[in-house]
């Protein structure tokens, strides 16, 4: 193969997976694809092995391969030019309810040479909540509408049937159908793209260059492997609860075993499934141990089979890392955030110099939902997420997307416009990013009032029992915490999940957590501490209890000499 | 005799370009002078001048000071008043990062620091309305904060003030009531649309930069002055037009990339002059190539873009990296790719090109300052394509022999290649890099490459223009006078041109026509009148307005121009199209009926010059070139090839040989057309013209 021809394959095929992917981000009609990318696309082979994927969202990493071989399976050789294949059961293939794929086969000479693949995250897949991400279902017959592989349209022909039934059994059917139009369109450039590559190299070249492709990630990733020492380590984390079984911890166990050019995750030890909605289906499982591979390895390694080759992923069956039906799964992304964060914690002890340490655990969802005077429905869908973790040469990020979902914020204006909501506020919460030499990030919160007669709020946050870890001595990151009517007489602590009714002037917070710290806090540049002061992230006392840096004023000074003076005292208490 | 002068300031160098009443035209090329711009400019405009004579009439500048100044940090000490609670809006950004998995990832500081990012107590709902007063004390607190800290610049971003303005107008007169040489940007001036993140970031950046910017052209009114040049500078806007100098002191804002935007202005204008419907611009100099776009003589536009993102990573969706500025800017799109970007293999063999660069210094290995990575100029010069005694007419010195082994080392040994192929195959990478640019701007916007004529430009855009556009499959490609310059050529066909729109949100069926058109009236009014203080008389006024709009649900817009007549009209054709907008940018549009929504309003007023801004022609420049050299391409291999600079292609006449297709006159490649700072390669297949305009026309055998 010559490997100048190789190159601009990938960089073809490559671009293909970007142009489908921007496709979808300048058409698609809900804001859940826009503001959170809560959607991929992807050029797969004949056999359905990824070839590309576009940049998008981490957790949908090898998601689509998976979708697409159980739709394969089950038509087994029955698929014609003009097919539009759509499944979105977790059962078999998908992930969760709102998350529909769409594959287009593309032919050459009536044989499929390779297949365009997009799966989005639609606003409501119908079932009893808005949204159909409810963490408190315990079946999945609760959580919408539930489409194995079938055909959408069967040789140019909509599936008349099939589009009644979903026009039917969702909340905002006209934009469920512009999604689909967006993934369909994105489907359409990738033929197009191929088409090009059909011409210059011809099925058996196009063919051959595919599977290069997928050879070459595969010899990075080795190599990549190869330079990396031996070793064997396993990590547990927590999450909170499933809402369910309030109050009962479900420890997550990852170990990482690398060993030559090979690395395995396995999460054997990891809780049984359980009743809430928060269970992983396996190809969800193994986005997550990828992303904390790829993030330790290369980051510019591109995704494709090649890969899955040489890390591979272990998931007992009947686990919240793998679960069986009908185990409910449609806010199974608060489990894939804490695997995530599982695996790092493992590649950390192997690996410490290049892992951070827990950021705020992933993103809180949070649908209030209802309708309006004129009975009008509304459905506000939002994510929040902000704080990474101290890395082990510099402080966590603050207001930065979560690394497994690059999301977007979503603008307080629109909120308003858009929502019977108004927003009291957004921003840092002080002290609550974990203490060390590297400061985890400072935690964000979002305030809201009710303005409508009654809706239903949803919620699905984390770490408010099982806080973010620090690393090498630093410190955890603050617990989250939801809270309603705050700084009121009639304040109250809520659960970290929940399903409640939200009445007219009710105001409702949520706070994150915050990332954890990386090293011994006393060894913080007392500067550093000082800018953190005058920043407002670190107030005076804050400074005091978490890094024995004495400080006074306004702007705050920080005074060395009584600083070091505290330090040593510190030190000396704790030797 | 009078001269008009494009001044386009870069990083590494200035070019000046004079055009004189009588049509000679004079370039010069010196150092930029980053500690004052303005020096650099005015040593070239003395050499100039020393050499033309006469007086000059007009002065166009493009400057990258706005950018420069946010990129290194050292804007104005600047504050920013927010509603109380959202002082971090600033620094949370939209959260999004540029590089997925990369937990090395750092966030661009924000240009104002927490503490000096204050808070007044007062809320506006999205109507306008007032659900919090706006409360004295807490603008007495803020004011008191701003004395103490000394800050020299301020914002003022309030949520919802693009539907009124009042809280934001009340803090700004008690500010300058209590601080009155405190330079104040409004964000309901700066930016009357709905976001508060955009709102703040661009507001944010206007007051960041202005007093530096400020300075700057009070310093160089006054250099030039000082050099008995009366003319009022103007300067290019990141929209493509021209704005005056007291505009861009007010909002500089407006020219943070004033700089690129020249060159695709040039191409519009050249487009225009050359009866060329569709063009796709290309700039590749030495570490980044652009692409733009140009279409029946209006310039692709962006209606946001980040200062100080560096170049796209592939996707365009990898937002986070740079400020945002929430501004209609010319859409460029740029990838690591030039004449000093590194060749290498990566760990499991893979060819890649940049985006590191070898820069200037050492550069590549050829020029002999101690670069030892090759670099895609390297390879031009081991296939013949750069002439081999130097570049600038040999100011700077090439070893072939030190470029020819550093490719066989690094390339062609590991791949099992020949030299030639090794070479050939990295320029081919490169060229597939770049083809991502313009995809960019032509495929990705539902455009059709095929349909457009190539435009190439920069140092090094010639060289590689033919082999780009045929993969592409364009088979025209032009390559204009004064390629190295052609920038600050483009700067003197640009013209005067304000931009402005606001947020208006409604359903397009249940809009009310004399809402609608009482804003899009405004909108046209604030333009004339800017138009006026440019000195603009009624008639030499035009004004084009768009709306933006989508299908119901949708959460992107497409701007869509808006016919002429009462907005009754036109609201009722806006459906429609709309929808034909979405099928030419996405391919389709949504069933019939589907409704769709009006999102904001924005009206481009332009100044129409008394006369055309290109003349006649450009005389093709003369170089001193070989007869001949060997060059190698592929399918061929090493050929004795003519060299021939534009004069001479231009008075080659018809010879013997010329391809079908081919302009009259045109000589068949394989040809080289060296100038005295670009070459242009004409590869078999090709044949090459110069055209009555002085511009090369490079066509594809048919």
């Amino acid at each position: 193969m010559d490997p100048i021809t190789a190159e601009l394959f990938r960089n073809a095929v490559a671009a293909i997976g970007d142009e489908m992917v921007l496709t979808i981000y300048r058409t698609a009609y809900s804001g859940v694809l826009k503001n959170i990318m809560d959607y991929s696309a992807a050029l797969c082979d004949a056999e359905g092995r990824l070839v590309a994927q576009g940049l998008s969202l981490p957790g949908h990493l090898c998601s689509i391969p998976v979708a697409l071989k159980a739709a394969l399976a089950y038509f087994d050789g029955d698929i014609a030019e003009g097919d539009i294949l759509v499944l979105n059961d977790p059962y078999e293939g998908g992930m969760h309810l709102p998350d529909i794929f769409l594959f287009r086969p593309i032919f050459s000479e009536g044989t499929v040479i390779a297949y365009a693949a997009t799966i989005c995250h639609h606003t409501d897949v119908g079932g009893r909540v808005p949204g159909s991400n409810a963490s408190d279902s315990t079946e999945i017959f609760a959580e919408g509408l539930r489409i194995p592989p079938l055909k959408l349209y069967e040789r140019g022909v909509p599936n008349r049937t099939l589009h009644r039934i979903i026009d039917k059994n969702v909340r905002l059917p006209g934009r469920v159908f512009g999604d689909l139009r967006s993934q369909l369109a994105a489907c359409e450039i990738a033929a197009r793209g191929m088409a090009d590559l059909l011409a210059r190299h011809g099925a058996a070249g196009v063919r051959a260059l595919m599977n290069e492709t997928m050879d070459y990630s595969e010899r990075l990733t080795r190599h990549c492997l190869a330079e990396l020492p031996d070793g064997e380590a396993t990590f547990t984390d927590w999450i909170d609860d499933d809402q369910i079984d309030a109050g009962v911890p479900i420890p997550l166990v990852c170990t990482v075993r690398k060993h030559g050019e090979s690395m395995t995750f396995d999460w054997t030890g990891s809780a049984p499934q359980v009743k809430g909605a928060i269970n992983n289906t396996w190809s969800y499982t193994v986005a997550a141990s990828f992303t904390a591979a790829k993030s330790v390895l290369s980051v510019n390694m591109p995704n494709n089979d090649g890969v899955f080759r040489v890390i591979s992923v272990i998931a007992p069956a009947g686990t919240i890392m793998n679960a069986l039906p009908p185990a409910a799964c449609a806010a199974r992304g608060l489990t894939g955030f804490r695997a995530t964060d599982c695996a790092f914690g493992a590649l950390a002890k192997l690996y410490p110099d290049r892992v951070f340490a827990a950021g705020d655990g992933g993103n809180t969802g949070i649908t209030v939902g209802g309708y309006d005077r004129d009975r009008k429905g509304f459905i506000y869908v939002d994510f929040l997420s902000g704080a990474w973790g101290a890395r082990p040469w510099a402080d966590g990020l603050e207001g930065n997307t979560t690394m497994f979902a690059n999301m977007a914020s979503f603008s307080v204006e629109v909120i308003e416009a858009e929502n019977p909501l108004e927003v009291l506020d957004y921003g840092f919460v002080p002290d609550t990013g974990g203490a060390g030499r590297f400061r985890g990030g400072a935690a964000m919160r979002r305030t809201w009032r009710m303005l409508a007669d009654e809706g239903i709020l949803q919620v699905r946050a984390d770490r408010q029992t099982h806080r973010p870890y620090g690393l090498a001595g630093g410190g955890e990151g603050a617990a989250g915490r939801n809270l309603l009517n705050p700084d009121t007489p009639a304040e109250q602590v809520l659960h970290a999940k929940l399903t409640m009714n939200f009445r007219a002037g009710e105001v409702f917070r949520h706070q994150l957590p915050g990332g954890g710290g990386f090293g011994d806090p006393l060894a913080r540049d007392p500067q550093a501490v000082a800018k953190d002061l005058r920043d407002g992230l670190v107030t005076i006392a804050g400074a005091a209890r978490d890094y024995a840096v004495v400080a006074r004023g306004d702007p705050p000074e920080v005074d060395l000499a009584a600083t070091a003076a505290l330090r040593a005292a510190r030190r000396g208490a704790t030797a | 005799m009078t001269l008009r002068i494009g001044i386009d300031i870069g990083g590494t160098f200035t070019d000046l370009v004079a055009i004189a009443a009588d049509g000679r035209v004079l370039t010069r090329k010196v150092a930029s002078t980053p500690a004052d711009y303005s020096e650099g400019i005015v040593a070239g405009l003395s050499a100039l001048l020393a050499e033309a004579g006469g007086t000059v009439a007009e002065v166009l500048h493009g400057t990258t000071i706005g950018s420069n100044t946010i990129l290194e940090g050292k804007g104005a000490r600047t504050a920013l008043i927010t509603t109380a609670g959202f002082r971090d809006i600033l620094e949370i950004r939209d959260l999004r990062m540029p590089r997925v998995y990369d937990i090395g990832w750092m966030k661009p500081p924000p240009l104002v620091e927490r503490r000096l990012r204050l808070e007044v107590t007062e809320k506006l709902r999205p109507d306008g309305s007032v659900a919090v007063p706006l409360d004295s004390a807490s603008i007495a607190a803020a004011i008191a904060m701003l004395r103490a800290e000394r800050v020299a610049s301020l914002a003022i971003c309030l949520l919802h003030s693009y539907a009124n303005p009042t809280h934001e107008r009340a803090v700004a007169d008690a500010v300058r009531a209590a601080l009155p040489d405190l330079p104040v940007s409004l964000s309901s001036e700066i930016l009357p649309e709905i976001k508060e993140y955009p709102r703040s970031s661009t507001t944010v950046i206007n007051a960041y930069v202005q007093p530096v910017v400020r300075a700057y052209l009070t310093a160089l009114a006054a250099r030039l002055r000082a050099m008995g040049i009366a003319a009022p500078v103007q300067l290019m806007q990141s929209n493509g037009g021209v704005a005056s100098a007291a505009f861009a002191a007010a909002q500089p804002v407006h020219i943070i990339e004033s700089g690129p935007a020249a060159g695709v202005v040039g191409g519009a204008a050249l487009a225009a002059r050359l009866d060329e419907p569709r063009i796709i611009t290309f700039d590749m100099g030495g570490t980044t190539a652009k692409a733009g776009l140009v279409e029946q003589g209006e310039v692709l536009r962006t209606e946001a873009l980040e200062v100080g993102a560096g170049v796209m990573a592939g996707s365009r969706l990898l937002v986070g990296a740079g400020y945002l500025l929430k501004l209609p800017a010319i859409d460029l799109a740029e990838v690591g790719a030039g004449g000093g970007s590194i060749c290498r293999l990566d760990a499991a063999g893979a060819p890649k090109v940049g985006p590191d660069s070898a820069g200037a210094d050492p550069g590549p290995v050829c020029y002999g300052r101690g670069g030892t990575a090759t670099t895609i100029t390297d390879c031009n010069l081991v296939l013949g394509y750069l002439d081999p005694v130097g570049l600038v007419g040999g100011a700077v010195k090439l070893d072939a022999a030190a470029a020819r082994a550093a490719v066989a080392r690094d390339l062609a040994a590991p791949m099992g290649l020949s030299v030639e192929d090794a070479a050939a195959g990295m320029l081919r990478v490169a060229s597939a890099n770049m083809m991502r640019a313009i995809r960019a701007v032509s495929v990705e916007r539902g455009r059709d490459a095929r349909e457009f004529a190539l435009l190439a430009f920069g140092g090094n855009g010639g060289l590689f223009a033919a082999a780009i556009a045929a993969e592409l499959g364009i088979t025209r490609v032009i390559v204009p006078p004064l390629p190295g310059v052609f920038s600050a050529f483009g700067l003197l066909a640009a013209e005067t041109e304000h931009h402005a729109s606001r947020s208006l949100r409604t359903p397009v069926a249940g809009a009310d026509p004399a809402v609608v058109g009482a804003a899009l009236a405004a909108l046209e009014a604030a333009g004339a009148e800017r138009l006026a203080a440019d000195g603009f008389p009624v008639t030499q006024r035009a004004f084009r307005r768009l709306a933006q709009a989508r299908y119901v649900g949708q959460s992107s817009e497409l701007a869509v121009p808006l016919p002429e007549g009462e907005a009754a009209a036109w609201l009722a054709a806006l459906p429609d199209l709309f929808g034909a907008e979405h099928a030419r940018s996405y391919g389709f549009r949504a069933p019939a009926g589907e409704p769709v929504e009006l999102i904001g309003l924005s009206v481009i007023a332009r100044g129409i010059p008394e006369r055309p801004r290109l003349g006649a022609a450009i005389p093709p420049a003369t170089a001193d070139v070989p007869a001949s050299r060997q060059a190698w391409f592929p399918g061929t291999g090493w050929v004795e090839t003519p060299v021939i600079d534009r004069a001479g292609l231009a008075g080659a006449g018809a010879l013997p040989g010329a391809l079908p297709g081919a302009l009259p006159g045109a000589l068949p490649g394989p040809l080289i057309v060296q100038e005295y700072d670009a070459t242009c390669l004409v590869p078999g297949g090709w044949s090459a013209a110069v055209d009555t305009f002085g511009a090369i026309r490079l066509t594809a055998a048919g």
